[in-house]
């Protein structure tokens, strides 16, 4: 209306002047079919739109529409150790949404394939320094009061192909070895109040029940702090990826320490020395020493949206664009996402939305007007209430080398190129 | 009364344990904190800990009604069902059977069941790791490698250079190799195969090379000694190591952490001059599986019919791709008429129930009439 108010104030229009031109103006704004073609996707009637859809019988357990078949998982020849059964599949996080990722896109990793455990036949031993050692069926671990938590599980090894340089031009591949949901189970000390532990006892082992007896050896402070045993996910049964029909959580803590297919918990004095815990999962330090037992995941964060895969190339100039992103840390709660549009020269606070829960995806925004043309570098860093913020890649380095394999969690950087593609890369000097 | 504002929650003999583990929680969590987000002491892992204050930890409410019941489910196992499922091989020998085995019948066994994936004399083979890369002590030194710069070697990390402990090999083979089929290994055997990979890693047990003829037992065994025992930080062993774990992940400079006040962070000017971008060279790693797509469009209509030629891709190739894993190649029209002359059903069968280091389907889950149509694929190609 400013213009039409700017125009009778200058002219001094009378009423039916003022009408007569406004109309005017509004058959012009008609003539716009000129200007633009009319949008088929309004002008003809879809199938949809007169058709009968599905009977509500159909897909009773749901699935997604077909039209979203590319939102994967995906692995690759690199991880495809012991025909894709010792590997890993990761998660689409440039799709992701919220601080939730639906089962069927939580990473999934294995050491000797999925296993398919009927839950009838399901049993979870638990032995060793305890007074009373027991055996329960699913039915009678189920009936222990619950407790259900969001937490992200993180495998160590995200990122851990780039300490040398970026190898991978998508954030699904670079940092989609995680994913976070809402889990429901007990925590072990529940269990612990009816069995006792013997004042000795240091650590538990954590065994599988799959054909690779996947093993990881637990300190008893995090036995006796969060520790779960859980059976459910995001409101169903854990997907055979994820250990159907019940996991180890150790919130926070490496993937790995998760063990899936659960099914023996042993106490003892002395820690056990599993495979994962020796092999593998052990990050190796200049000194030739490496750090063993190397628990919780440090503070990280990434952009998540614009992303290689789905990048500005159809961006207009002038368009207001939100920049995502995702933050976490197993050590404890986001406080703070710096951001920044140089690599990391100069930051400025993003913003945090949604709920921030401890050791659980925390998600990060900013709000950003886009000149086409612009070069720029998306850089983020968290911060969390332990106390600890992510360290650039010369940092990290300075102390681990390039060989640790685990635990990388300096700055990633997202470059924006003229045409609006976007690049992984690594500010490094 | 102490342990996060819940009645005591272990029986009084595991007062002490227990005090070990969260001493400081009882004036803590309930002293220091007037807030949900006040964090007592620091977790052994170096983060936050979250006692419960109010009937919260952390932003979660906690059933104070269920918290320190009893429920008492399950029973206890029996004798049998504990040896069935405490299979562990501690370091000190707990667990460790009886048995005997030297490297010469373990290079046998290895042939037979174990050099398909993993390679001639342990050299590892697409997708499996390696087991051995020469003599473990004068490989330690690599343990410091950096490939920080253009072709420098990396670590060696295989077993005889890398592992602390002998004890994880005996206890991995014996419950989770071969891969294919898991704990189908006689401890003999098994005792004979940790002969073999020490044998090519050439470890010496007091003082002694483990040869073709080193018969090794249960107390020889537990005479081994580890090249790279002490390279692992930090210590874990002993009646009171938890402290000492604690004290490490309480020090940020242990792991390449940092902790910084947020007042105090960098935002601005927080680079060196000499930084510069390092971009993925070569198009870097892309073949993903499925390939990279983000189109919202309809799938393409995939054949229900069984396809041969992805299977294979997906179950053989890994063995049969080439020469190097032992196996007749696809396209080696030379091994795979020596093979067809059985005439195809021995080849068939051989295929269904397992031959030489191949398992049954090549470890495959298909039925035998899809099996024999990826047989057929791959005698197809190799005429």
């Amino acid at each position: 209306m400013s213009n039409n108010d700017s125009l009778s104030n200058d002219k001094k229009l009378d009423r039916r002047d003022f009408f007569r031109k406004t109309a005017a103006l509004s058959a012009t704004a008609l003539a716009g079919t000129s200007i633009f073609a009319d949008d088929d996707a309004i002008m003809k009637t879809p199938e949809w739109a007169t058709k009968w859809g599905d009977p509500v019988t159909t897909n009773l357990y749901g699935i997604p529409s077909a039209y979203e078949h590319n939102v994967t998982r995906r692995s690759t020849e690199l991880l495809s150790s012991g025909n894709f059964r010792a590997s890993i599949a990761v998660t689409p996080i440039h799709e992701s949404k919220g601080i939730i990722t639906p089962n069927g896109l939580f990473f999934s990793r294995s050491h000797g394939g999925t296993a398919h455990i009927d839950p009838e036949e399901y049993r979870l031993m638990i032995h060793g320094l305890v007074e009373k050692p027991i055996v329960l069926t699913l039915a009678q671990l189920k009936r222990y009061p619950s407790v259900t938590r969001i937490h992200f599980i993180e495998c160590p090894a995200n990122g851990g192909q780039e300490w040398r340089a970026t190898q991978f031009n998508s954030v699904q591949f670079a940092k989609g070895f995680m994913a976070s949901a809402e889990w429901t189970g007990v925590y072990i000390k529940t269990i612990l109040d009816d069995l006792g532990i013997k004042p000795e006892a240091q650590w538990m082992l954590a065994e599988g029940g799959d054909s690779s007896k996947m093993g990881r050896t637990v300190p008893m402070d995090k036995v006796l702090d969060d520790a779960m045993i859980v059976w459910g996910q995001n409101g169903e049964a854990l997907r055979p990826e994820q250990g159907y029909p019940v996991r180890l959580l150790l919130p926070g803590w490496e993937g790995n320490l998760c063990v899936k297919w659960l099914r023996r918990l042993e106490f003892a004095a002395e820690p056990w020395y599993c495979k994962e815990e020796t092999s593998k999962y052990t990050a190796l330090k200049p000194s030739g020493k490496a750090i063993q037992h190397f628990y919780a995941n440090e503070v990280n964060s990434t952009v998540v949206s614009p992303s290689p895969e789905i990048p500005w190339t159809d961006l207009p100039d002038g368009a207001v664009v939100e920049i995502e992103g995702l933050a976490w840390s197993g050590m404890g709660t986001i406080t703070g996402v710096d951001f920044s549009l140089d690599g990391g020269r100069t930051y400025v606070q993003a913003e945090l939305k949604g709920l921030v829960l401890p050791k659980s995806w925390t998600r990060w925004s900013y709000m950003h007007t886009y000149k086409k043309g612009d070069k720029l570098l998306l850089t983020s860093r968290a911060m969390d209430d332990a106390g600890f913020i992510q360290p650039t890649i010369d940092e990290e380095t300075s102390v681990m080398g390039v060989e640790s394999v685990y635990h990388r969690n300096a700055v990633e950087t997202w470059e924006v190129t003229e045409n609006g593609e976007v690049n992984h890369v690594q500010i490094r000097s | 009364m102490f342990k996060l504002d819940r009645k005591l929650i272990l029986s009084a003999s595991v007062f002490t344990a227990a005090a070990l583990f969260v001493a400081g929680c009882a004036g803590g969590g309930l002293g220091f904190s007037n807030s949900n987000t006040a964090h007592a002491k620091p977790s052994i892992d170096g983060g936050v800990f979250y006692p419960v204050v109010n009937g919260k930890t952390g932003p979660y409410l906690v059933d104070r009604v269920a918290a320190p019941m009893k429920i008492n489910h399950g029973r206890i196992p029996t004798e049998n069902e504990l040896k069935a499922w405490d299979t562990d091989v501690m370091p000190d020998g707990t667990g460790l059977p009886e048995g005997h085995g030297n490297a010469s019948e373990g290079s046998d066994i290895y042939d037979a069941k174990c050099g398909s994936c993993h390679g001639d004399f342990g050299a590892g083979g697409a997708g499996y790791p390696s087991l051995a890369k020469g003599n473990a002590y004068s490989m330690m030194e690599t343990l410091k490698s950096q490939r920080s710069e253009e072709g420098a070697e990396g670590p060696n990390r295989v077993f005889g250079v890398y592992w602390p402990q002998a004890s994880t090999l005996w206890w991995y083979i014996k419950d989770a190799m071969p891969h294919q089929a898991t704990g189908t290994l006689t401890e003999d055997e098994v005792y004979a195969l940790t002969a073999y990979i020490l044998k090519l890693n050439e470890i010496k047990i007091d003082g002694v090379l483990v040869d073709d003829d080193y018969e090794l037992d249960r107390e020889k065994f537990l005479k081994i000694v580890m090249p790279n025992k002490d390279g692992f930080e930090p210590k874990i062993d002993g009646p009171n190591s938890l402290p000492g774990v604690r004290a490490y992940y309480a020090n940020p400079a242990n792991y390449g952490a940092i902790k910084v006040k947020p007042s105090e962070r960098c935002m601005k000017d927080c680079q060196k001059p000499t930084v510069k971008n390092v971009y993925v060279t070569n198009g870097g790693i892309k073949d993903f599986v499925p390939p990279m797509a983000t189109a919202k469009d309809l799938p393409k209509v995939e054949s229900k019919e069984f396809n041969a030629a992805k299977s294979y891709e997906e179950n053989c190739a890994m063995c049969h791709a080439n020469k190097s894993m032992g196996a007749p190649a696809i396209g080696d029209a030379k091994a795979w008429a020596a093979v067809n002359k059985k005439g195809m059903d021995a080849v068939y069968k051989n295929g269904i129930e397992g031959i030489n280091g191949m398992p049954a389907k090549g470890g495959a889950n298909l039925s035998d009439a899809e099996f024999k149509l990826i047989v057929d694929y791959i005698v197809n190609l190799s005429k």
